[in-house]
């Protein structure tokens, strides 16, 4: 789960579910036993009033056993027409073990289950409850068999049972309420538990989005609402405030000093190089002097280039990304880049080889910084490409994207280097490089990540060293 | 046609009047928003174009530039602005700028911006630069030699353009570069060696005299 609420309410459901089920289970078991109890108790009440009309009939009469017309012994009929009306499975039997009465529902079972019965009173007197299942297709029954000696004799024992269909029933009614409860409790709580998370979450959710919609570099003059109540939220929300209010204090440091070096450190250079060019362009300036200026034109312009590009950085970072777009075939582009990639490849004895589609491939970029990045990466290319190398320049339209990529043969990055290429200032060991040349600034590839991203565009890089190295950009299509 | 440069560090201010100055141009220079303010709006001033640096004493370049457009003057304005980012460009040119060029500048990018802004390109540049018999058409931009044609590519032609435009004058590869290349491309190689070479092939070889000469250390020059 990737929310709070989420979370909190797995939380919640699985406690409420638990206590639930341990509270049923409770109640299922009490409940079962306690009907069970009431059962047995029933039984054994039976069996003792049997015994007791037994007993008394026998003080008043002496005589409880005649024999019926097949000349079997039975209960005198007076006793029976007593015993007829106790409930559930009721029978007597004499000392050697003979039945003398069975009640209305033992009558009325199959020869099979009466046998079953009879074979149980004969086993003899049970101190405890016990339980029978009569086959076939029988009822369970509970029964006590309780000895009946006082009876003068003519009575061994008094066997009651009865059948557990109504206690089991009893306890089915309750397991079925138990679940159906369960689910008309649980489920709606469940959906109440996290409709109350989100409900208390709901302000930091509000916060996240104000944050976002603050953060993203316009907006920091903005500040959050925050809550009345004096709780954690308002307590977060004043947090952020105050570090929103110490980020727009820096980020306007920033952007004063990015304004202030424009001018501080531009004007000096302008002063230095307008002084330069002016000297180098006259006519009178004596040869032996102009090697000196045209370095120091070259050191201004290599300043410039550093600091303009510190700037765009600057300002990229503060999420005032200026692009001028406008409708571009970048064949164009490519092809102007790479007639300057065909001129140092040649100075560096590098073949060049640039492929472009025959149709146009018209994207909405920044002109100027377009270029910059296609000369930034064919430039790198041939840089670190040794001579006999190759770099393949390869343009492809498809139907949403415009791909750009330069290929080099070159010593290629090591897997270590390759997740800080784009990282400002970053060089590659310096010992790689062609030593006759200096190195560039160091944010050339920074740069052209912030270009491809401008755009909405992306910049990856593959590499094997030795092997060689190859970037490719990404462009959205209009 | 009359300029005024308005910009108050001296060396830049005596170097873009005196590049104008060479270039055909009557030029004023004054060092504060006051005196630029008066100057330009003042009865008779009769400027045909103005040059305005943005960070200056007194009035700044953008009250200078609002404050003209409110009196209605409409000369046009060539700003000088250290700043070079968009909105700040977008904002100058909604002030009422025509155009601006971002410190620090080649001349020969301001002066192309006072050509395009004085609309009258021809008479400073003209359509057809010769020397010798080499000939570069501005217009159609083709290149003869004693009459042959010489197909170039594009920096090829921009090189030998710059080279042919200032003939008889050392240019350094530096400025070449600039020129040929439109912003602060530093290859951190001649590059410009390459292009020569390239030239060197198509126009000089196997013909007499050599036009294109090389400078030691420092650049190429262009004479018959």
């Amino acid at each position: 789960m990737e929310s709070i609420r989420g979370r909190l309410t797995i939380w919640y459901a699985t406690a409420l579910i638990l206590s639930i089920a341990v509270f049923a289970v409770v109640l299922y078991f009490a409940r079962r036993s306690a009907t069970y109890q009431d059962l047995d108790r029933r039984i054994q009440s039976e069996a003792d009033l049997t015994a007791g009309i037994l007993v008394e009939s026998y003080r008043a009469r002496g005589a409880l056993v005649e024999k019926d017309t097949a000349g079997r012994p039975v209960l005198t009929s007076e006793v029976a027409a007593v015993l007829e009306v106790v409930p559930d499975y009721l029978l007597v039997t004499s000392r050697d073990g003979r039945l003398l009465f069975g009640s209305p529902d033992a009558r009325s079972l199959g020869f099979a289950q009466f046998e079953q019965l009879n074979a149980l009173v004969r086993g003899g007197a049970t101190s405890t409850p016990g339980r029978y299942r009569l086959t076939p297709n029988g009822p369970t029954l509970h029964y006590v068999i309780r000895p009946a000696g006082e009876a003068g004799g003519q009575i061994g024992a008094v066997f009651a049972g009865a059948d557990t269909r109504s206690a089991e029933l009893q306890i089915e009614q309750l397991l079925l309420t138990i679940v159906i409860a369960f689910f008309v409790g649980v489920v709606p709580a469940i959906l109440v538990g996290g409709w109350i998370a989100g409900r208390a979450l709901e302000p930091v959710d509000r916060i996240i989005t104000e944050v976002r919609e603050i953060t993203d570099g316009r907006s920091l003059h903005r500040r959050l609402v925050v809550p009345l109540e004096r709780d954690e939220l308002s307590r977060l929300a004043e947090t952020l405030n105050q570090m929103m209010t110490r980020l727009e204090r820096s980020f306007a440091a920033l952007r004063r000093f990015t304004a202030d070096a424009s001018h501080e450190l531009k004007t000096p250079l302008t002063v230095v190089r307008a002084g330069v060019e002016r000297a180098i362009t006259r006519p009178e300036t004596p040869q032996e002097t102009l090697a000196p200026l045209e370095e120091t034109l070259q050191e201004v312009n290599r300043m410039t280039e550093l600091l303009d590009s510190l700037l765009t950085l600057a300002r990229a970072d503060e999420g005032r990304a200026e692009l001028h777009r406008e409708p571009v075939d970048l064949r164009d582009i490519i092809a102007e880049a790479g007639e300057t990639g065909e001129l140092l490849a040649e100075q560096a004895g590098v073949g060049i080889e640039i492929r472009m589609p025959p149709e146009p491939v018209v994207v909405s970029v920044d002109r100027s910084r377009m270029r910059q990045l296609a000369l930034n990466l064919i430039e790198n290319a041939v840089k670190y490409t040794p001579r006999g190398g190759q770099v393949s320049v390869e343009l492809a339209g498809s139907d949403g994207r415009a791909v750009f990529s330069v290929a080099d043969t070159g010593i290629g990055i090591a897997p270590g280097d390759l997740p800080h290429v784009f990282d400002r200032f970053w060089r590659a060991d310096s010992a790689r490089t062609r030593t006759s040349e200096r190195a560039g600034t160091g944010l050339g590839l920074a740069i052209s990540k912030w270009i491809a991203e401008a755009h909405g565009g992306t910049i990856d890089v593959q590499s094997r060293p030795g092997r060689g190295t190859t970037f490719t950009v990404g462009l959205p299509r209009v | 046609m009359k300029i005024l440069v308005v910009e108050d560090d001296k060396t830049v201010g005596e170097y873009v009047r005196r590049g104008l100055d060479e270039a055909g141009y009557h030029v004023d220079l004054v060092g504060d928003g006051d005196e630029g303010l008066r100057r330009a709006s003042g009865r008779g001033a009769g400027y045909d174009m103005m040059v305005l640096d943005l960070r200056l004493p007194k009035l700044s370049g953008i009250d200078v530039l609002r404050t003209l457009r409110d009196r209605g003057v409409g000369v046009p304005v060539l700003v000088l602005t250290a700043q070079d980012s968009v909105d700040f460009k977008v904002q100058a040119l909604r002030m009422g700028a025509d155009d601006y060029v971002t410190k620090p500048f080649a001349f020969e990018e301001l002066l192309a911006r006072v050509e395009a802004l004085g609309r009258r390109p021809k008479a400073i540049a003209p359509p057809t630069l010769k020397v010798n018999g080499l000939v570069l058409d501005t217009g159609s931009r083709e290149v003869t030699r004693d009459g042959k044609r010489i197909e170039l590519t594009p920096k090829e032609y921009a090189v030998l353009e710059y080279l042919m435009r200032h003939q008889g004058r050392v240019m350094s590869r530096t400025l070449i570069t600039e020129y040929a290349w439109d912003y602060h491309f530093d290859p951190g190689t001649n590059i410009v060696d390459v292009v020569i070479t390239r030239l060197r092939k198509k126009i000089d070889h196997a013909k007499e005299p050599k036009l294109i000469h090389t400078v030691r250390g420092v650049g190429y020059v262009v004479r018959a």
